[in-house]
């Protein structure tokens, strides 16, 4: 019995399970080692305070995207107003403003002699306008940064869930005699709630898991904590004690987020009793507040950033020609491919294999491996050099072999790797989505139609699976273009990408020469995001 | 011993490791009959099908066609080997292709029969899909795909054609034409054909016998006439909803008596002692209305079926019995009213349990 369910599949997916779980294995054996006496300086003074920080920065952007997020989404959802169906796609373009660089802006914008400084000395003439111009850096340029990058999440998912709210609920609450404002936090939050939570603790994640904007205000997290202990103490052990109390805090929201979303969709499109949701045609005041709200938003989150980077490439355009455009592209390119290669590859493999096999064992290996997406890049990171360091001395050494140090740390294969990791819950999951609309019954019936596995394979899945292979592409690509303490830490030497090369310049408090990677990078993400901005918004379904 | 064309025999049924038909055997004795398979959801009507068709296999028992074996617990011919189509209750057309692709898939297997025994205008015709031709599935309504799913299966010139509830999602108004028009297409082709329902209406139209499942066995297997009216145990009756069983004692070879309706006559199906208690079955027609009878019960609730009226009567002992009175019957009668049954009453079988 057992011989017949370890093939292929099986083994493929384990693979894939072991690379996924050899980070957190790690990290969580290396808690119990023995460290310098740093940690013990660090566990009496700074931890409390990364964890603090981490904690409090968690709140203020949980509260911040959650307004931001659901308002906007309602607004779209229920009402026409000028530029409404601009709004409902153009406020997913702050995707492609990852939050360092919406940092960058920040600082830029209203530092001592800014871009604010310049337009107040044109517009009045010169005058001591610095001390009058608030500085949203540390800690509230964090919260603003990291809230206007990822509020989308929540956005996308209200919205959604919004736009699958049958009539027959508003109708309902008009029924009762309520008010909207109290159809709107009675009847219609509580029923997206599922989905608002599943929106904020992709958010509260990715907040948790950001390094390259909490660095750059200098905010202790545990992140950073995380990268300092390791970059400036050259601490590995302690690294991995950080990265345990932040998995905990992640371990807690990834279950959140799962219980939550197996509710999600207890309000969607059902058969029977769904009608569909008749916008209601906003005019005079309320149209102009409703346009009014979604501009400010999308101003701040998008066209604030990308202005901000434009204007400084264009004023200091000396760094534009330094940057090595072509070079920066293709090594991009270059990852991006490999990297949707293999996970393409293996993601269609350990689908392909959980819908023929049937294999409960399978399932529950597929799951576990999605979990890699959760672990933020900076503990995967240092776990993967923690890991291979360990591997290398004790198996590989001890055996007689050569060093494989090299072949991993500091090497396309060993990113790639991580990418993997990190990545592969987006690919498995949109092909997975892809193969959940091909009822089990269309493989059958090829079969009867005397079509083999492989043939069914080749003339019907791929096929139909194409638009979700070029969909999972396109988002392997802006999480690869955006991404930042990964490629920080395992690239190999002089191999950057935009991401790299503006943390490096902003490091260096070289604010405008990290302007024109910067620029490059949202223009890409741009691309990227209205390419598939009809599979993110689910207007196909 | 005749030759089966196609002989289930002693199969258990799995789906999951779960058995959901135990014990069965039936058979198709000539090419080109239809049976169908009837019971409630859930039952394993399904499992049969999906077993025949090879998608799910066997332990126990063997499944043969044409005197080739397709299923047994050591042999096993993969769904893609045996000429067998199958038909599936939810749309299973291939997502990516338009419908006519979708049928002429079915038509290019078929490509190497050298006599096409129907063109693919007549199918398009017949089932009315014209219309649906140049759309995708998504496009198409749920009754749509199982017309187009038929043409597919159809085209394919099957050994064996299984159809799992082909016609549970086409409107109540087009069914009836369907029905039509897939016994024409049978009958012309000579597909030997297994149809799985739960609407008895349908099964006892399309077969030439059809096969009873009730908690996981075939409790009965036998043509449609002889399924309705000479129903071989009380599970069948109840599930075929059409009768009440009411007591009564055997006071002759060919009489027993109801304390409420008096003596009934009529023809045992099975002998009883005289003297037995038994459980006789009434069906609607069996009595019949007469108002000038001194036997009368009152009308308890009148269902109007079209054709003919339903009317619940209660006797003095509370029984409730169903009796047909046709729509245009000279006057009807209220709920509360008396409403008289014809004496001496007789039934032409007597189904006594």
């Amino acid at each position: 019995m057992y011989s017949k369910k370890i093939n292929f599949w099986f083994l493929s997916s384990l693979l894939i399970s072991i690379v996924v779980a050899i980070p957190i294995i790690t990290v969580f054996t290396s808690f119990f080692e023995d460290t310098s006496n740093y940690y013990q300086i660090l566990k009496d003074t700074f931890l409390f305070e990364y964890i603090f920080n981490s904690f409090t920065l968690l709140v203020c952007v949980l509260i911040l995207t959650f307004i931001l997020g659901t308002s906007s989404a309602y607004l779209v959802s229920f009402y026409t107003f000028p530029f409404s169906n601009f709004f409902k796609w153009a406020l997913i373009l702050s995707f492609a403003v990852p939050p360092y660089i919406y940092a960058y802006s920040l600082t830029a914008f209203f530092e001592n002699y800014g871009t604010l400084y310049s337009i107040l000395k044109n517009l009045f003439g010169t005058g001591d306008y610095n001390q009058h111009i608030p500085k949203f850096d540390g800690f509230i340029g964090a919260v603003l940064s990291l809230s206007f990058s990822l509020f989308a999440y929540v956005y996308i998912l209200s919205r959604a869930s919004f736009l699958y709210q049958s009539q027959n609920l508003i109708d309902l609450g008009r029924n009762l005699g309520f008010s909207k404002l109290k159809s709107f936090y009675s009847l219609i939050l509580p029923a997206a709630r599922p989905a608002i939570v599943t929106g904020l603790s992709l958010v509260a994640m990715e907040t948790l898991a950001e390094f390259g904007a909490v660095d750059f205000f200098s905010i202790n997290t545990l992140t950073t904590g995380i990268y300092n202990s390791w970059i400036t103490f050259d601490d590995l052990a302690f690294s991995n004690r950080i990265s345990f109390f932040l998995l905990i805090f992640i371990f807690a929201l990834f279950i959140l987020e799962n219980l939550s979303r197996k509710k999600a969709r207890y309000h969607s499109n059902t058969k029977g009793g769904f009608k569909q949701k008749e916008k209601i045609q906003l005019s005079g005041i309320k149209a102009f507040n409703s346009f009014f709200i979604c501009l400010i938003i999308f101003f701040l989150s998008f066209l604030f950033p990308l202005s901000q980077m434009l204007y400084w490439t264009l004023k200091f355009p000396e760094n534009l020609f330094d940057l090595k455009i072509l070079t920066l592209t293709l090594n991009t390119i270059y990852l991006v491919f490999l990297s949707s290669l293999v996970l393409i590859l293996f993601s269609l493999i350990s689908n392909y294999g959980n819908r023929v096999s049937k294999n409960k064992f399978l399932n529950i290996l597929s799951t576990l491996s999605i979990s890699g997406y959760a672990i933020p890049g900076v503990i995967l990171a240092v776990a993967f050099i923690t890991f291979i360091a360990w591997f290398d001395e004790n198996i590989i050494q001890a055996l007689g072999f050569f060093s494989i140090k090299k072949m991993f740390i500091g090497s396309i294969l060993g990113l790639v790797l991580v990418y993997f990791v990190r990545f592969y819950s987006l690919a498995f999951n949109g092909i997975k989505s892809g193969y959940e609309k091909i009822n089990i019954s269309v493989d059958e019936s090829s079969y009867l139609l005397g079509y083999s596995k492989q043939k069914t394979f080749m003339n019907i899945h791929v096929p139909y699976l194409r638009n979700s292979l070029l969909f999972v592409v396109i988002l392997i690509s802006l999480e690869i273009i955006r991404e930042l303490p990964i490629t920080l830490i395992l690239r190999p030497f002089n191999f950057e990408t935009f991401a790299t090369t503006a943390y490096i310049s902003a490091s260096e408090d070289l604010l405008e020469a990290a302007a024109a990677p910067a620029l490059f990078l949202i223009l890409i993400a741009t691309i990227c995001i209205i390419i598939s901005s009809k599979y993110i918004l689910r207007e196909n379904e | 011993m005749s030759k089966k064309f196609l002989e289930i025999k002693n199969v258990d049924f799995n789906i999951g490791g779960k058995a959901k038909v135990k014990n069965a055997s039936f058979e198709i004795e000539n090419e080109g009959e239809t049976i169908c398979i009837l019971g409630p959801s859930g039952i394993g009507k399904t499992t049969i099908l999906r077993t025949i068709a090879g998608l799910e296999k066997i332990d126990k028992g063997s499944i043969t066609l044409n005197d080739k074996l397709l299923s047994s617990k050591i042999e096993h011919i993969e769904p893609e080997h045996r000429n067998i189509s199958l038909a599936f209750q939810d749309n299973s057309l291939f997502p990516h292709y338009t419908v006519e692709r979708n049928i002429l898939l079915g038509a290019e297997k078929n490509k190497e029969k050298k006599t096409q025994k129907i063109s693919l205008k007549e199918i398009i015709k017949l089932l009315d899909i014209s219309k649906i031709l140049s759309k995708y599935p998504h496009e198409i309504s749920a009754g749509e795909a199982q017309r187009a799913s038929l043409a597919r299966s159809l085209l394919t010139q099957p050994d064996l054609l299984l159809l799992d509830e082909p016609l549970s999602n086409v409107d109540q108004s087009f069914k009836e034409e369907i029905q039509v028009a897939l016994k024409k297409i049978l009958s012309k082709l000579k597909i030997t054909t297994i149809v799985v329902t739960h609407d008895s209406y349908e099964a006892f139209y399309l077969g030439n016998k059809c096969a009873i499942i009730l908690n996981g066995q075939i409790k009965q297997f036998d043509s449609p006439y002889n399924v309705y009216h000479f129903p071989n145990s009380i599970e069948v009756v109840n599930f075929l909803n059409r009768g009440v069983l009411v007591p009564a004692e055997v006071t002759s070879p060919k009489s027993l008596v109801n304390e409420d309706l008096g003596t009934i006559t009529g023809n045992f199906i099975k002998p009883f002692p005289i003297g037995s208690k038994v459980k006789l079955l009434i069906q609607p027609e069996d009595l019949q209305h007469d108002d000038t009878s001194n036997l009368k019960l009152e009308v308890v609730d009148r269902k109007f079926r079209g054709t003919s009226f339903i009317y619940t009567l209660k006797t003095l002992s509370n029984m409730l019995i169903p009796v047909f009175v046709h729509s245009h019957h000279i006057h009807q009668h209220e709920v509360d009213e008396k409403f008289g049954i014809k004496r001496p009453i007789n039934i032409d079988h007597i189904v006594c349990f």
